[in-house]
């Protein structure tokens, strides 16, 4: 397979995993062979793990019959989770990532948030455990990308939503929006259109994957904006897929009567009779123990999945033809008066650098010195730009040389690298995704 | 190309095959700054991919098809595959995504890949516009080496009235 679709294997044993892990064969085998040849499924994760989840899904997506049905439903820890094609320096804001989600608790005590990329298109999404996930894998013959969601706003419906989300006010319903998204509509004048679903597919050659998320009762609501708002927004022009803001809002369903209420509609939708009716909780110790499962799960937390899928893209302090919007002053005041910076960066890997004082950079020759030096090093290996401008300094000399300390953190701020602490070896995003996955409970399976 | 066609239910779905049973849609193949066309011979997977292959029987030039590109809708992102692959007929390399929707690419023959259009990472609705063409500037994915293996996967393709004709068929379905 080619690597910035399929994530190299070889890149997951710094996480510690052992891949051989030892299980017993029967008991998974009698979730994924016998159920699997049944017309429509439904299953349920106990796991809350996303890296988990998803790769359930893509396993039930490649190993279930063709002319199957299934519904699959999962609720995660809290996670941001970006679209296949898109850019997580220009979707998340990496620091605020890495601080973690405040807790009812205590004010130090953090709740950590995985950053994953799926496997399908689209947009990036919070999640956590008031955000259940369904899931529908089905022929392509049936599949329409409004068809799920549809089944799953009369869900809603009969749950009582819009009434529920909107209290007193009046409430103009649920609907799918002309993005197959399911979303409320407030009546009053504070009200609006609000998100409560975002949806994306998956097509292979025999199936179609549409899955989506349902915000039911997330306390975090307030934090998802912050979170969803990259400092280098202003600066970065990137190919592949650029999320959509929309407002978003809790519907106030139980997770419990929100499955139930979705299984159900699913039975009505397909015919399935009570009988069959059966709902097949998969447990994380039997998911981890399915191959498919396990291997699912080294690509998703591979960094190089991660990071390393990003289209092409450019980091430009200054407007250009490609990118001609006025960049944000408050954030230019923090570089040397003068300083003018470029940088284009494709699959993760450096392609090219400018940084200079002159007038225009960006005429200089090509590739230029810093170039020479950095090119190919990986933008997530990177762990203070303050040591790797040094380092090239050094070994390419500037004509015009800038103060590489407040660049460097400048640039380090930009692209969400933590913050240097003193007495402490600086980490790289890619060390930083493998440190919080090895310190989760699915690092803990993992290294068993 | 996955079987997006039959699965995705457009309203202009019903447009799109007129277009194609129509005689117009051989302009495509006969298209005067398609470099390859006037020898080549083309074919079609049931997944949606063409092969141009040249008059040595060597190489190739791999796409989506027309009827694909339609029924897919504005393509935003083409995730293409690594010069030096080699591939069994059937392997995805590549990948579309369009409304949300990430596609597979499947390769329609055994072959190993020796050049890509990366001017579909800067254009990607070059392959709405001109899917089928090989030139460049064209939405063409890969230009490939046939293995013998992958002459034989050839020959078992559709031609374009065959392929026309499946197509018809699946929107009708």
């Amino acid at each position: 397979m080619f690597h910035n679709v399929d994530p190299p294997s070889c890149g997951s044993h710094a996480l510690g995993i052992n891949h051989k892990l030892r299980f017993s064969p029967k008991l998974v085998t009698r979730y994924f062979t016998q159920n699997l040849i049944r017309p429509f499924q439904i299953y349920r994760s106990a796991s809350s793990d996303p890296y988990v989840n998803l790769s359930i899904e893509h396993h039930l997506l490649q190993s279930s019959p063709p002319d199957s049905t299934i519904l699959f439903l999962y609720t995660n820890r809290p996670s941001i989770v970006i679209g296949r094609n898109q850019n997580p320096w220009l979707e998340v804001n990496l620091r605020l990532l890495r601080d973690g989600l405040p807790t009812s608790e205590s004010q130090d005590k953090k709740q950590p948030i995985a950053l994953v990329r799926r496997r399908s298109g689209g947009g990036t999404v919070f999640h956590d455990k008031g955000n259940t996930n369904y899931s529908v894998i089905c022929p392509p013959a049936v599949f329409d990308r409004d068809r799920h969601a549809e089944m799953v706003a009369r869900a809603l419906r009969k749950l009582g939503v819009p009434h529920r989300t909107c209290g007193s006010r009046p409430g103009g319903g649920v609907r799918v929006n002309e993005r197959h998204d399911i979303v409320v509509d407030i009546l009053s004048p504070s009200g609006g259109m609000f998100k409560i679903s975002g949806s994306a597919y998956k097509l292979t050659r025999t199936r179609a994957l549409h899955h989506g998320t349902c915000l039911l009762s997330s306390p975090n609501l307030g934090s998802v904006s912050a979170l969803l708002r990259s400092p280098a927004e202003g600066f970065i022009k990137a190919r592949g897929v650029e999320s959509v803001r929309s407002p978003i809002r809790n519907v106030n369903v139980g997770t419990e009567e929100f499955v139930d209420a979705v299984v159900d509609e699913f039975c009505d939708m397909y015919g399935v009779e009570d009988g069959g009716k059966e709902v097949l909780v998969i447990r994380e110790e039997e998911a981890l123990a399915t191959e498919g499962i396990n291997k699912g799960v080294r690509e998703l937390t591979d960094p190089e999945w991660i990071f390393g899928q990003t289209p092409l893209f450019t980091f430009s302090t200054h407007p250009t033809e490609d990118d001609p919007r006025d960049r944000p002053p408050s954030l230019l005041a923090q570089l040397p008066h003068d300083f003018q910076g470029r940088i284009t960066v494709r699959h993760g890997e450096i392609q090219s650098v400018y940084l200079s004082l002159s007038d225009d950079p960006f005429n200089m020759t090509d590739p230029s010195p810093l170039s020479q030096v950095l090119a190919k090093e990986r933008l997530h290996h990177i762990s203070d730009w303050r040591a790797v401008l040094s380092k090239a300094v050094s070994e390419a000399p500037l004509s015009d040389a800038f103060d590489v300390e407040q660049v460097g953190m400048w640039l380090n701020r930009m692209f969400g690298i933590p913050e240097p602490v003193e007495g402490q070896k600086e980490r790289s995003l890619s060390e930083e995704v493998v440190r919080a996955i090895q310190e989760s409970k699915l690092g803990m399976w993992l290294s068993k | 190309m996955a079987s997006i066609a039959r699965s995705l239910r457009l309203a202009r779905l019903s447009a799109v095959s007129a277009t194609i049973r129509a005689p117009a849609y051989r302009a495509v193949f006969i298209r005067p700054f398609s470099v390859t066309a006037s020898n080549a011979i083309r074919k079609y997977t049931k997944e949606h991919e063409w092969i141009d292959i040249s008059a040595d029987k060597k190489t190739g030039v791999v796409g989506i098809s027309e009827y694909a590109a339609k029924t897919l809708g504005d393509i935003v992102y083409v995730e293409l595959p690594e010069e030096g692959l080699e591939v069994q007929a059937g392997d995805a390399i590549g990948a579309v995504e369009s409304v949300k929707s990430a596609a597979d690419i499947y390769s329609p023959v055994a072959c190993k890949i020796t050049q890509v259009n990366l001017l579909l990472e800067e254009k990607p609705g070059t392959v709405n516009q001109v899917p089928e063409d090989d030139s460049h500037g064209g939405g063409w994915i890969a230009k490939v080496q046939l293995t013998e293996q992958g002459l034989k996967d050839f020959e078992a393709l559709m031609d374009a009235d065959a392929y026309a004709e499946f197509t018809a068929a699946e929107s009708d379905h």
